[in-house]
């Protein structure tokens, strides 16, 4: 008895570890299987495509559901294909119907929630489905923006949405006269006004088909029932901590490309040309949030692939942003790649200190040392931003760095701000930052920042605040200054330049509430024209224009680094792509040979 | 004694009231408003607002019959506490995490509470001695040390340098695998604060008149410790022991988080950073009434290791 009380604690414990280790009894490695091994840095939201905002679920859903179109995966400029979509679509004369033929024979993973667990056949109907449900109200969607005012009858149905007393109420069989199947294989879609960006759009995760089926048997807990068409369907997701997709049987195929552009030869991007793709079996993606576990792992090699953690980037590159000895030996390899993203210092044009004092806003933009601050917070992981185009889209002007003259200048800061003060007629009052964290490097941010505007005479006061805060703020246009960026959905500036169309000022993505009319006439011209030379002049006019007002301190454009091991191949960065799993190949006995090592 | 149990479950609703006052003022009142946050970067007002009225940020917080307020009561008392901002429901996620964290946090308890009142026995017993002075500079020097820096040093040596654990969790690995680092981890960062707890009150029995007797009586030292100066001091570990408990319950923010263990202290942590008031709601309404009824347990408990309390 008395042995049996002490040995309680311990028959506890082992009951623990057990129960606890249930949950991953299904996921043992399967010694001939290939797979990938990821790490994610964030938190997998949720996997309901017309749902998803975030990068990482993103990621995942990508691999799992299908679009009409996807980016070519090897060829630069980037280049739209077809995915789901027979050929690229038919597009009318005036730009306002478009009408794609849709593939035969493509399945739906199977599922429980199809008849006999087996997955159907997709139809146009699927994407009418899928787009009406982002439409409706009582969904919440993040992405309504992708068609809001696009569609005919499209915000109607929203409107009538809006009656319904929640989402399952919506009768989803009421017509949209811009969304048509004549049969199942052909979606016809007319637009209210020409929208160029469509095909972009249509190679966008959230405009994917869904299953009614599947929306129907899972209700709400869709987000963790994902059902697609894709190459991959999820076999186990532990939410929080780990995911793992396996191939779909039911999936189509596709061959890996046999083009792509000058070098990918050489870099043996095309030695798997016109080879049966998926050529892996599973993907497991651990949730590792901390940077040093994630770095450890990859060095261990059990992650293909990492970024460099800011603590660890000396460690891995050297001053000639060359890998180091230390990294070759184990034979890591390195890409370098310019991300579609600008990053600002946001002013509110609202605010009365800041609308009517542009040099007050210049010279908060001249004090600014970009260079120093890439280097001390990005370990040189940037450009320094004149505008707002990324470099990476074809409407980036390289003169703009010659034309902006709101770049580092704490001389002409120092002018500026006697200007400013005149035109306030006053002393200026202390400014106020926004910053959207609340950890050391925000912290560091907001000294460095403080210091520089100190320099040039002007005072700033930072508050550091949690993301939704920051986000609430900025949204109910109460923050003054704001620390901010974006990253384009598609490579076409357009997506750039909505964030100064006045219509779109907060809640909605212009966050600065700036308004020019003659950027708004530039907005609406370009938005409804196709890609021309025309049209790439008309976008940097309207930079030229943002600059010249200054809405913004634009501080840089990101460049990232990705290290990878040598059994990972056909690894080519992708800005816009998702669902990139699929071209990868790896080569087990070299990990094997890592491992020991 | 039944008297007094009553008289003190009573004595809770207040509390709970309290505990739940506070973190509806502090997430609700001075936090404001998540709805831009939920709605995504590019959302249109009708749908903030439409997600206000959804999650019912559109009711007056106070002062109605349908206020958020008393919205907030309601889901306590019928522990349903709907969906998490990511849709999820709240009660799975706390179901799926309990036994991650019992998992990691359970066997810590045990560990830390076993060496810990151990070598604190055998400290006190060398008490002024050259082994006594280095433990409690040990001690002071362990206390002294960042937690964190306990985990990335014990993560990078342990596990990466020397392959002694695995670095992270991973789902081939079994439970004891993945959770062996994090248990010893726990158990060493504590041993400076919780030896040096037992070893004063260990000191403060061993000073006591009947150990002098005990040992004049030739009793062994083994049953001097054991069986006499441990039974005596029970109250102060007692205290500390069952207080304690509640807080398996909570997992553990730094440790599951850089071992990804999937428990509550990684849910908890990441609830707060978005701000998720329904997950936050729940762990710390759960964690109030686990608090108050293991604080009445250490009551009961006083009474039945020490004859001098009484509950009436």
């Amino acid at each position: 008895m008395d042995f049996a009380r002490k040995l309680a604690p311990v028959a506890f414990i082992a009951a623990l570890l057990t129960l606890a280790g249930c949950d991953s009894s299904s996921s043992k490695t399967e010694p001939n299987q290939i797979t990938i091994h990821s790490a994610l840095g964030a938190k997998i939201r949720g996997l309901d495509p017309g749902d998803i905002g975030d990068t990482t679920s993103a990621l995942v859903a990508s691999q799992i559901f299908e679009c009409l179109y996807q980016y070519h995966y090897l060829k630069r400029p980037y280049e739209l294909i077809s995915q789901l979509a027979e050929d690229m679509p038919k597009v009318s004369e005036d730009g306002l119907e478009y009408t794609i033929r849709i593939k035969r024979g493509v399945y739906f993973a199977d599922d429980a929630c199809f008849e006999g667990g087996k997955g159907r056949e997709l139809k146009a109907a699927d994407f009418i489905y899928a787009w009406k449900r982002i439409a409706n109200i009582k969904y919440l969607s993040k992405n309504w923006w992708i068609f809001d005012n696009r569609i005919v009858g499209l915000d109607e149905f929203r409107e009538y949405t809006k009656n319904c007393k929640k989402a399952e109420d919506v009768d989803y069989s009421r017509e949209v006269e811009g969304l048509q199947s004549p049969d199942d294989y052909t979606l016809v879609i007319k637009l209210k006004k020409p929208w160029p960006q469509i095909t972009y759009l249509l190679a966008h995760q959230p405009t994917t088909p869904m299953a009614r089926e599947a929306v129907e048997y899972y209700g709400k807990d869709i987000i963790n029932h994902p059902v697609g068409t894709g190459p991959f369907m999820l076999k186990l997701w532990h939410r929080g901590s780990y995911l793992e997709l396996v191939r779909n049987p039911n999936w189509r195929g596709e061959r890996y490309p046999t083009e792509g552009e000058n070098g990918d030869l050489k870099k043996g991007l095309l030695a798997d040309a016109g080879r049966d793709i998926p050529m892996v079996d599973k993907i497991n993606w651990m949730i590792i949030q901390e940077d040093q576990p994630r770095w450890l792992q990859f060095l261990r090699g059990k992650i293909d692939a990492s970024g460099i953690p800011k603590d660890n980037f000396n460690q891995a590159i050297d001053l000639q942003r060359k890998l180091t000895p230390v990294m070759k030996r184990r034979n890591i390899h390195l890409e370098i790649f310019r991300d579609p993203s600008t990053y600002w210092l946001g002013f509110n044009m609202e605010d009365p200190v800041l609308s009517d004092n542009k040099p007050l806003r210049q010279a908060v933009s001249c004090a600014v040392n970009r260079e120093k601050y890439i280097e001390l917070f990005t370990n040189n992981r940037g450009e320094p931003a004149y505008g707002f185009i990324p470099p990476l889209m074809k409407a980036y002007d390289p003169a703009i760095k010659k034309m902006a003259k709101t770049g580092y200048n704490p001389e002409r800061a120092r002018e500026l701000v006697e200007e400013a003060r005149q035109i306030h007629g006053a002393e200026l009052p202390v400014l106020k930052l926004s910053m959207p964290g609340t950890d050391t490097v925000f912290r560091q941010i907001g000294q460095f920042i403080r210091h520089n505007l100190e320099e040039v005479g002007l005072k700033i006061e930072v508050e550091y605040m949690d993301w939704p805060t920051f986000q609430d703020k900025v949204k109910s246009k109460s923050a003054q200054i704001f620390s901010l960026g974006w990253i384009a959905d598609y490579p076409d500036a357009e997506n750039f330049l909505q964030l100064f169309y006045s219509k779109n000022a907060s809640p909605g993505p212009n966050n600065f509430n700036y308004s020019n009319p003659e950027v708004d006439r530039i907005y609406e011209q370009v938005a409804v024209m196709q890609d021309s030379p025309e049209r790439t002049e008309l976008y940097r006019k309207a930079e030229r224009i943002v600059i010249e007002d200054c809405p913004a301190v634009f501080m840089l454009h990101g460049v990232a680094y990705v290290l990878y091991h040598d059994w990972v191949h056909n690894y080519k960065p992708h800005a816009f792509g998702y669902g990139l799993s699929k071209y990868r190949r790896l080569d087990q006995a070299k990990r094997a040979a890592y491992e020991s090592f | 004694m039944t008297t007094y149990i009553i008289r003190r479950l009573l004595y809770t609703i207040p509390i709970i009231f309290g505990v739940l006052l506070v973190t509806f003022l502090l997430f609700n009142v001075v936090g404001g408003d998540v709805s831009a946050e939920i709605a995504g970067k590019a959302a249109s007002k009708e749908t903030i607002e439409e997600i206000r009225r959804e999650y019912g940020f559109d009711k007056p917080l106070f002062f109605s019959s349908d206020s958020q307020f008393i919205d907030h009561l309601k889901n306590a008392v019928t522990f349903n506490f709907g969906r998490a901002y990511d849709r999820e429901p709240v009660t799975a996620k706390i179901k799926r995490g309990i036994l991650p964290s019992l998992s990691l946090t359970v066997p810590m308890f045990f560990g830390l509470l076993i060496i810990s009142i151990s070598l604190s026995l055998v400290v006190s017993f060398v008490r002024g001695s050259k082994w006594d002075t280095a433990a409690v500079v040990i001690c002071v020097a362990g206390m002294s040390i960042p937690y964190l820096s306990y985990i990335l040093f014990g993560q990078y040596f342990l596990a990466y340098k020397w392959g002694l654990f695995p670095v992270f969790f991973s789902p081939d690995l079994s439970p004891v695998q993945y959770v062996a680092l994090p248990v010893i981890i726990g158990i060493v960062s504590g041993l400076g604060s919780n030896l040096r707890f037992y070893r004063t009150v260990m000191l403060d029995e061993m000073r006591s008149d009947y150990v002098r007797t005990a040992f004049a009586k030739g009793l062994t030292t083994s049953r001097v410790l054991f069986k006499h100066v441990l039974k005596n001091a029970m109250i102060p570990i007692i205290t500390r022991v069952v207080l304690a408990i509640p807080f398996l319950f909570l997992g553990s923010l730094l440790l599951e988080r850089f071992f990804g263990i999937p428990g509550l202290g990684y849910l908890m942590i990441e609830a707060i950073g978005s701000r998720d008031f329904r997950v936050i709601n729940a762990m710390t309404y759960i964690s109030a009434i686990l608090f108050v009824i293991f604080n009445l347990i250490t009551d009961i408990c006083y009474a039945l290791v020490d004859p001098r309390v009484s509950l009436d």
